[in-house]
């Protein structure tokens, strides 16, 4: 069975309709890559799936259960919704993260808030804070941050920044990890370290989706590749499509960024 | 949008409830007001507006209100019935006090002034204050008018409200002298043709059965009365008329006016 | 002399502390509430809010002194004189004037709380739309949203403006001699009119400059609390 199933989706803005009906499957532990140019709605679809937008038609389940529908989202509380949403995990084109906060601290917060709705809370807090600080030094290892843990996000570079994003949302163990451009924002000589950590990721068994500009590591990394094209996919396939793309939109599109 | 609807429903009608209101008060004026004396009396305290002003009112040593009218307050409200409560006001707000009905009345050396009798009720005149010229019977007898004494030469004390009198007129013959009774000796003496002082002096020094039987007052300058002021149309102000003709009439707000040196009006 | 007339200041001092000390424990929440009313999704509670922000901002802090001490003791009276037998007048005719001192702090309150929630208003919209998000990703509650990431951040933005009004507020007491409270400028004053003093009216300069000066500390040192981050 499919870990993700998106069916269906549109949303306009005002009148503008941004998804023409989107549908699409991605098992687990696979990578999804979506490329197109800007305005063709990749990013608006990333945030339909998170939730930082609702879509007016259209289903997502996520490992056979329905995460969102959009006939009955009005009537989700929004505890529920918090519940539906920890499916997901996000890294923003800008990395987002909390300025007040350490590096150790931007990870832990999520999962110390969220410990308080625990049951063994009140009795166990501070085994419960342990734990949850020891598995955020071992992500902040993970994206090889460890000798800048108590640093604040001010003091580290844009790329290192993004790796503790990435961590920050891992911390929270979402069935897929969604990437929002995450490379955008960055100097060149920056993007090396992040992608790396997305790579390392992918080896972990981790389901992605990835919007992404970067054609090469698209095609190295994805199982999976998107097109999208004015709301719409107009392609999809194996990264094979990169290379021998079947509709003229997309050769256009990839004969534009190879020069 | 019906929200909206309400909301500008709901502000005219209060606005029309408003309307409607200020109608019934034109149309109700003519009666008779609630009674403003009855009010204080079932209170029992007449709310005094006042502001630190010697000698009518002042803290005296043990931070205890004390001066003219003070006492004066002090007597009324004894003859009324109820406790009189001293409040220290912005002067500049008197009559907003009196109408907010946070003080009773005005009583601190009020000058009544057209302003005072405009905004508020108020009482017959019973101090007066006054700049006076005194000069020799036989001297005063010959002028008319203020415009006709300027050649004259003229005494005063030194740094005194008279001093500034004779300034403002321009009377360029003029003795500055130590005090009072030195301005009264020089006239008396003929060293100078005419004083300028308070017309408290005046009244304690000069005429028939004082020490300066011979000089007189012979004009009355910057004249100013004091009065009580009461809410407009009520009927305390007629009340405490009442009681201070009383207080005239048994000498009690005599007594009251040489211990302060403040001259009663005539 | 110097003694008593300080010591005499001092007394109008204390009022003036407890009305700054009162008006900023009233306006810092109140402030907050209306800056969450002007923000607000239902329309007819943002437009409430942002019109009483307008009015109040819109008037002298003097004039509302006047209104809210006078005020009520008008309508009291005016209703007194209308004959007519309706709840809402005999209501009315009940009306009179609160304490002086009351009267003032409830002026101060909402005159303050005004601006300070403009000043809130602003520090909250200056946020990056990215930081809700982030949270919301993250499965916060709106709350959890407010106190642990956007609270301080505003802080740290507002601190600036909120020094300049409080230290506003701290000069701004003088006006309760308006209405006869008796304050550190009027302790002043009545050394003219009682014994033809004028320094000590020009001292109570010194009183304000002391308080102003320690004010400016605390906000300096608060700043440089929150330096360690950027927002």
């Amino acid at each position: 069975m499919a870990m993700l199933e998106v069916k269906g989706i549109n949303k306009k803005f005002g009148k503008i309709e941004v998804l023409k009906g989107i549908d699409f499957e991605l098992n687990k532990g696979e990578v999804l890559s979506i490329i197109g140019s800007s305005g063709s709605g990749k990013t608006t679809l990333l945030r339909c799936m998170t939730f930082l937008e609702t879509a007016e038609k259209g289903k997502v389940f996520v490992d056979g259960n329905c995460v969102f529908d959009a006939d009955e989202q009005k009537r989700v509380g929004s505890s529920e919704l918090r519940k539906r949403q920890l499916n997901f995990g996000l890294v923003f084109q800008n990395f987002n993260l909390f300025p007040q906060y350490t590096v150790l601290d931007n990870v832990c917060l999520a999962p110390k808030l969220l410990a308080k709705d625990r049951p063994d809370f009140r009795v166990s807090k501070k085994e419960i804070y342990a734990e949850i600080e020891e598995n955020a030094k071992k992500l902040i290892e993970r994206v090889g941050m460890t000798p800048r843990i108590d640093m604040y996000p001010c003091q580290l570079s844009g790329g290192q920044q993004q790796r503790v994003a990435i961590a920050r949302a891992l911390a929270l163990n979402p069935k897929i990890l969604c990437f929002d451009e995450p490379t955008s924002a960055l100097d060149p000589e920056l993007t090396g370290e992040v992608l790396k950590v997305i790579r390392s990721l992918k080896d972990g068994d981790c389901t992605m989706v990835i919007v992404t500009h970067e054609m090469n590591f698209a095609h190295e990394v994805s199982d999976k590749i998107i097109f999208m094209d004015e709301g719409v996919i107009a392609e999809q396939g194996t990264p094979d499509i990169l290379d021998n793309p079947k509709t003229e939109r997309l050769s256009a599109f990839l004969n534009a960024f190879s020069q | 949008m019906k929200r909206i609807l309400a909301l500008v429903m709901a502000i005219l009608m209060m606005s029309a409830l408003f309307v409607g209101c200020t109608n019934t008060t034109t149309a109700t004026q003519d009666e008779a007001p609630a009674s403003d004396l009855q009010y204080i009396i079932d209170k029992g305290t007449l709310v005094v507006g006042i502001t630190d002003y010697a000698p009518m009112n002042y803290l005296d040593d043990n931070g205890e209100w004390t001066g003219f009218d003070t006492e004066f307050a002090q007597a009324v409200a004894a003859q009324l019935g109820v406790e009189v409560e001293f409040v220290e006001i912005n002067w500049d707000n008197k009559f907003l006090e009196l109408d907010s009905k946070s003080i009773d009345c005005i009583w601190n050396g009020m000058t009544i002034t057209e302003e005072a009798t405009l905004n508020a009720s108020v009482s017959n005149p019973y101090v007066e204050n006054a700049q006076v010229v005194v000069m020799t019977a036989d001297n005063a007898a010959k002028y008319t008018a203020v415009e006709d004494i300027a050649e004259l030469s003229f005494a005063a004390e030194a740094g005194s409200a008279g001093e500034a009198v004779i300034a403002e007129n321009n009377w360029a013959n003029y003795t500055a002298v130590k005090a009072q009774s030195d301005a009264l000796l020089e006239v008396a003496s003929g060293s100078s043709d005419a004083c300028v002082i308070d017309i408290t002096m005046a009244n304690a020094m000069t005429g028939e059965g004082t020490s300066y039987e011979n000089l007189t007052q012979a004009f009355k300058l910057n004249t100013e009365q004091y009065g009580i002021a009461c809410r407009k149309d009520s009927d305390l102000t007629a009340k405490i008329n009442e009681i201070m003709s009383g207080l005239i009439g048994n000498g009690t707000l005599e007594a009251l006016a040489q211990k302060y040196e403040l001259a009663l009006v005539k | 002399m110097f003694w008593e007339v300080t010591l005499n200041l001092l007394k109008g001092f204390g009022t003036t502390c407890e009305l700054f000390a009162l008006t900023l424990v009233f306006a810092l929440p109140l402030g907050l509430i209306i800056s969450f009313g002007s923000m607000s999704k239902f329309k007819p509670l943002k437009a409430v809010c942002k019109v009483f922000v307008w009015c109040i901002r819109g008037t002298p802090l003097m004039l509302q002194m006047i209104v809210i001490y006078y005020g009520p003791g008008l309508v009291g009276q005016w209703a007194q004189g209308i004959d007519n037998p309706s709840m809402i007048i005999t209501w009315l005719a009940g009306w009179t004037v609160f304490d002086r001192f009351i009267a003032v702090l409830v002026a101060f309150v909402i005159n303050y709380a005004c601006y300070f929630s403009e000043i809130y208003r602003g520090g909250i919209e200056g946020i990056p739309v990215g930081q809700r998000e982030a949270g919301q990703v993250l499965g916060m509650k709106k709350s959890q949203l407010f106190f642990k990431v956007t609270l301080l951040q505003v802080i740290k933005r507002i601190v600036p403006p909120m020094s300049n009004e409080i230290i506003t507020l701290v000069k701004d007491t003088s006006l309760a001699r308006i209405i006869a409270v008796y304050e550190i400028i009027y302790a002043g004053e009545r050394f003219i009119k009682a014994e033809g003093l004028i320094w000590p009216l020009f001292y109570t300069g010194a009183f304000y400059l002391i308080f102003c000066g320690v004010l400016t500390l605390l906000f300096g040192f608060i700043e440089k609390k929150l330096d360690y981050f950027r927002s």
